[in-house]
């Protein structure tokens, strides 16, 4: 029996009615009176000196009522981080990619606004461009920003003890090195906005963005309003991975088009812009050096790598950060040394993506630790609970572990896969892999520097009774957080879900940053259930007047009051609240006093109930450069065993079975959990077998849709056993903590680990497609012929 | 993305869509499921004038067998084919092509006739088609003729139908008793793909001995049309069918295929690839025909 009413439950998500109907309103579904439409113009070339634009004959055409360009827009520079704002919104110079947005167009419909599009003429003088990290690095080599010379964006190196002095003293050095691919995240949903600037000169922006607050800042900035005459409003939206999660180049575009015509703007992307626009995960390099003692201790990480960065710099600087931190745990590693470099290219831009800057780095080093095992005569298995930290343990870059139920999800896909009875006693061509991670449960500070809150909540009770309505400005984007926090309130507050109202999205309801760093829950959870407390606080300290019962010997549980220092007379008062209701026939005549009756009799007392919650994590980390990227209030973290088989002649690889655990703390809705954990796995899958962003010779994306892009389908992927694990986390609400990327964090090398198991041969570069595994078996096959 | 613009002409019969293609020739292209044809033109690759419309022509959808012939209509929905127990019974590697094809949305409006009209290399129906040696009736105002399939494909996108005329049925002889045929395709994922690598294989076997007697190898996706792997054929007929036989055929298709190298494959793992299907496809064809 759960110690809870609400929480810790599987309670059906508040908006399944509307998306199982059809109802649930995507930016797609809306239009506003008079609304024109909005069109990008966008550059055909990778690298070019803008010599002029001519717009005159889109001007005449018949619908066409607005063009903005540079000239228009202005100059002001914008980005993610502000530390790298290297954007403006259109480009007025030069363009730096296939897709960098040089023009707008407002027209009466669509297929005006693209015509309008077709007719503008820009004169380009081509300049040579660089695709790869070794081109963009090359003596001489053409450069994208003057303001960045080499064309490195940025570049990072820490040590955390001394990585030579360990490695003296080690029994087995290893080297490895490794790749991913540069990926498209797929979800189902483009962007797309709708920008209405209304006659008082207010800004609404309409948006599919998991950032309603940043996109609120940048479009403020970038149009020079204030920010208190922007509002973002999100929709229902369809995912988001984190390439949602910075403004894009249509909600300005728009706004600035409604601004200057005074009407409803609408622009979407179309899924080629989506994969023009990437920001989605960076290709890396990693070469990894680790090294451990005879008895599998840990001793040393030296690790450098690259990132295919793209034009711009979008989340990048956070990304190289997070490239290196995220090895500092879940393993006591005493010593660690990164170097790390982001470089720019004539390639859309790289950002976020679930499990930022994270993925690859531990597919590489999962993968490199299992080798070291093997080397060692050590179970794979045993190697990590040999090392693995334990709560309160804190990482050589200063991440403290405040709860940690690594061993817990290792037993638990150890006796969940069957293990022992497997691992190397199958036949050749079937193999079992197992690997762990772990991850932030929100970022520790905001993306620009700030004392602010992360996330603040309104809590106000209808002045009948009854019902909280609960005000956040937090993105429900799929996820479910909107059923989470609805739980939390009821939870908190000592209601039913049922007695709950929630809305949420919306910057006009307080600060929230925004559904990215698997922040949510744990942050703005902290809110809801502060704020829930606060409203429940008011209502018994009237009740405590009315009765003349002490506040601190009630509580509300279950929709009622609940006296625990022995019965109270509430007669009186139940006498006085049917008074309030005559000829009403749903009035409770014998019972307990119910929380209808006390927040409305509390309302009586003093007016609207309204009770605020806010959160900002204590001050974390270290005090070293770049100490804030990896910091969190708290950490998931997670193991995971993959079994596959490989068709030793095709090189396919069947995916036949995944366990996962993911210690999540107290699972707030465990079938949400469950629904994060199939979703990362399937996304991991994805990467690691088949996904890669490809290019032409000319910096074009050369597989820009889904059937090309290629995403797992059902057929793909294998019966997933999920298992929660539920440790308590001290400072989550109720003792929650993420589960939205780091689940993805084992998938990757639990695959490559399995696959090695079945094959014998190691792979160092991914997607693991049939093709690159049948070279890699025949290349194997002929060294050992 | 957007259709461009085009007119759109409904026909109830195929001798009025044989009058709207006679009228617009080059202008006009036959619309069935849609699913390649839709998609082309969203990208501007193609942009008819004129649409015509097959989808109410109710003659088109249907599916009979004729003395030791199975007469499947062009508009006969791949979704059909991959559930068809007909199909599965007498031509099972044309079910099988049926059921590889994109996923369960593209089979619902995806069309036999479509899937070899628009006569893409890698396409899943023609390799089993032509190893069972399938022909095409083929209608105009100016007539009918019947179509060895083999002789239908020119190139990518391109056949010896001329501007007016229409599919409007396949007719695939049932293989006898002895006779048996297989098919495979290979992407990179296990469905919606396109395919890297496809292969059909027909054997006849002679009753008396058990050897070989005709052989039909049909590679996809490594040339310009499906292809005849006439060297392995040459290996298979006349001898008696085993492991080492099939190795050589796969090894003979290796050579009689032409892959090109492209972001979905090296040549190199495409003609493995050839060989490997072969031989599995062979011995899929070889086991139909030995049960009896």
């Amino acid at each position: 029996m759960s110690r809870f009413n609400v929480i810790n439950s599987r309670a059906r998500r508040i908006d399944t009615p509307d998306k199982a109907t059809g109802r649930a309103v995507f930016i797609d579904d809306m239009s506003l009176p008079g609304m024109l439409y909005g069109a990008l113009v966008q550059s055909p070339v990778a690298h070019a000196r803008i010599v002029g634009i001519d717009a005159s004959a889109a001007a005449k055409l018949p619908g066409v009522k607005d063009i903005v360009t540079a000239k228009e827009a202005g100059m002001i520079k914008y980005g993610v981080s502000p530390a790298r704002y290297d954007e403006t919104l259109f480009c007025h110079d030069k363009v730096r990619y296939v897709g960098d947005e040089i023009a707008a167009v407002a027209a009466v419909d669509r297929e005006i606004a693209q015509e309008a599009v077709s007719l503008i003429k820009v004169e380009y003088e081509e300049l040579p461009a660089v695709f790869t990290v070794e081109e963009a690095m090359a003596a001489g080599a053409p450069q994208l920003h003057d303001e960045y010379p080499g064309n490195v964006c940025a570049e990072v190196h820490q040590e955390f003890g001394d990585v030579e002095k360990a490695f003296a003293e080690c029994d087995l050095i290893r080297t490895t090195t490794f790749k991913n691919k540069r990926q498209d995240a797929a979800f189902i949903e483009p962007m797309g906005c709708i920008a209405a600037y209304d006659l008082s000169g207010r800004l609404t922006l309409y948006s599919s963005t998991q950032v309603p607050h940043y996109v609120q800042r940048t479009v403020a900035m970038v149009l020079g309003l204030d920010v208190g005459r922007v509002r973002v409003v999100k929709p229902y939206v369809g995912g988001g991975f984190g390439i949602k999660a910075a403004a894009n180049s249509g909600e300005m575009a728009a706004s600035l088009l409604s601004k200057r015509t005074g009407r409803p703007v609408k622009l979407t992307y179309s899924r080629e812009q989506v994969f023009m626009f990437g920001r989605a995960r960076h290709g890396f390099a990693h070469t990894m050096t680790t090294g451990v003692k005879k008895d599998g201790t840990l001793m040393a990480l030296k690790h450098e790598c690259y990132l295919d960065g793209g034009a711009y710099s979008s989340f990048g600087i956070a990304t190289v950060y997070y490239a290196g931190s995220l090895l500092g745990g879940p393993y006591r590693l005493p010593n660690m040394k990164y170097d790390g470099f982001r470089v720019y290219n004539n390639k859309p831009a790289c950002g976020a993506q679930r499990g930022h800057g994270g993925v690859a780095a531990r597919a590489a080093w999962e993968q490199q630790l299992d080798m070291i095992a093997e080397e060692l005569s050590i179970d794979p298995v045993d190697l990590r609970l040999k090392n693995m930290m334990q709560a309160g343990d804190t990482t050589c870059n200063d991440l403290n572990m405040s709860s940690l139920g690594m061993e817990e999800c290792i037993e638990a896909v150890k006796d969940g896969s069957g293990w022992t009875s497997k691992k190397g006693k199958l036949p050749k061509g079937k193999g079992i892999g197992m690997a762990c991670g772990f991850f932030v449960s929100g970022a520790g500070y905001p993306i620009y520097r700030s004392d602010t809150y992360h996330g603040t909540v309104v809590i106000k009770l209808t002045e009948d009774g009854g019902t909280a309505l609960v005000y956040t400005a937090s993105a429900e984007i799929g996820q479910g957080s909107d059923t989470t926090f609805a739980m939390i309130a009821a939870e908190a507050l000592g209601v039913p879900l049922s007695s709950v109202r929630l809305a949420s999205g919306d910057t006009d309801m307080g600060v929230d940053l925004g559904a990215y760093s698997s922040r949510q829950t744990l942050m703005t959870g902290h809110a809801v259930k502060e704020a829930a407390e606060d409203v429940k606080a008011q209502v018994l300290d009237v009740m405590a007047d009315e009765l003349d019962v002490p506040a601190d010997k009630m509580d509300i549980k279950d929709g009622k009051i609940v006296f625990t220092a022995g019965d109270v007379d509430i007669s009186a008062l139940r006498t006085r609240y049917i008074k309030e209701h005559r000829g009403w026939i749903d009035n409770i005549e014998e019972g307990p006093l119910t929380f209808k009756e006390a927040s409305r009799i509390a309302y009586l007392a003093r007016g609207s109930i309204v009770g605020t919650g806010k959160y900002k994590p204590p001050e974390l980390g270290g005090k070293f450069k770049g100490a804030a990227v990896g910091t969190s209030p708290a950490y998931g973290c997670s193991a995971q065993v993959v079994e596959v088989e490989v068709d030793m002649e095709t090189g396919h690889i069947k995916i036949e079975k995944m366990t996962d655990a993911h210690d999540c703390g107290l699972a707030i809705n465990k079938t949400s959990v469950e629904g994060q954990m199939h979703g990362s796995l399937s996304m991991g899958l994805g990467e690691a077998l088949y996904e890669e962003v490809k290019f032409d010779e000319k910096g074009r994306v050369i597989n820009s849709d889904l059937a090309e892009y290629k995403i797992p389908t059902s057929l793909d992927m294998p019966n997933v056993d999920t298992i929660i694990v539920e440790s308590d986390e001290p400072n989550g609400p109720f003792g929650a903590k993420e589960v939205g990327e780091g689940a993805i964090m084992p998938t990757i090398p639990a695959i490559l680990n399995a696959v090695y198991d079945a094959t014998g041969v190691r792979i160092f570069e991914l997607p693991l497609t049939p093709e690159r595994v049948y070279m890699a078996l025949k290349k194997a096959k002929k060294k050992n012929a | 993305m957007l259709l461009p613009k085009f007119d759109f002409h409904e026909p109830a019969s195929v001798e009025e869509a044989c009058q709207v293609m006679a009228e617009f020739k080059e202008k006009a292209k036959p619309l069935a499921g849609g699913t390649d044809l839709m998609v082309n033109m969203k990208k501007k690759i193609v942009s008819p004038e004129q649409i015509v419309s097959l989808g109410r022509i109710d003659t088109l959808k249907d599916l009979s067998r004729e003395n030791g012939t199975l007469k499947i209509g062009a508009c006969f929905t791949v979704a059909d084919l991959a559930v068809s127990e007909t199909v599965q019974k007498l031509v099972s590697a044309l079910g099988s092509g049926g059921r590889a094809l994109g996923s369960p949305l593209v089979r619902n409006l995806a069309t036999i006739g479509g899937n070899i009209g628009s006569a893409r290399p890698a396409a899943d129906l023609p390799p089993s088609l032509m190893a069972y040696g399938a022909r095409l009736s083929i209608e105009s105002s100016r007539g009918s003729r019947e179509l060895d399939i083999e002789k239908f494909f020119k190139g990518p996108g391109m056949t010896a139908l001329a501007p007016d005329e229409v599919i409007t049925a396949i007719h695939v002889d049932i293989p006898g008793p002895g006779a048996g045929a297989g098919y495979i395709n290979i992407g990179v994922r296990r469905a919606q793909d396109c395919n890297i690598v496809n292969v059909a294989s027909f054997l006849a076997l002679d009753e008396k001995d058990g050897a070989v007697k005709t052989a039909r190898i049909v590679m996809g996706s490594v040339g310009p049309t499906p292809m005849r792997a006439p060297t392995a054929e040459k290996v298979l007929v006349g001898s008696r069918p085993d492991a080492s036989l099939f190795a050589e055929a796969a090894a003979a298709a290796e050579q009689d295929c032409s892959p090109i190298l492209d972001f979905r494959g090296s040549a190199e793992y495409r003609r493995a690839m050839v060989g490997v299907l072969t031989r599995r496809t062979l011995e899929i064809a070889l086991k139909e025909a030995q049960r009896g």
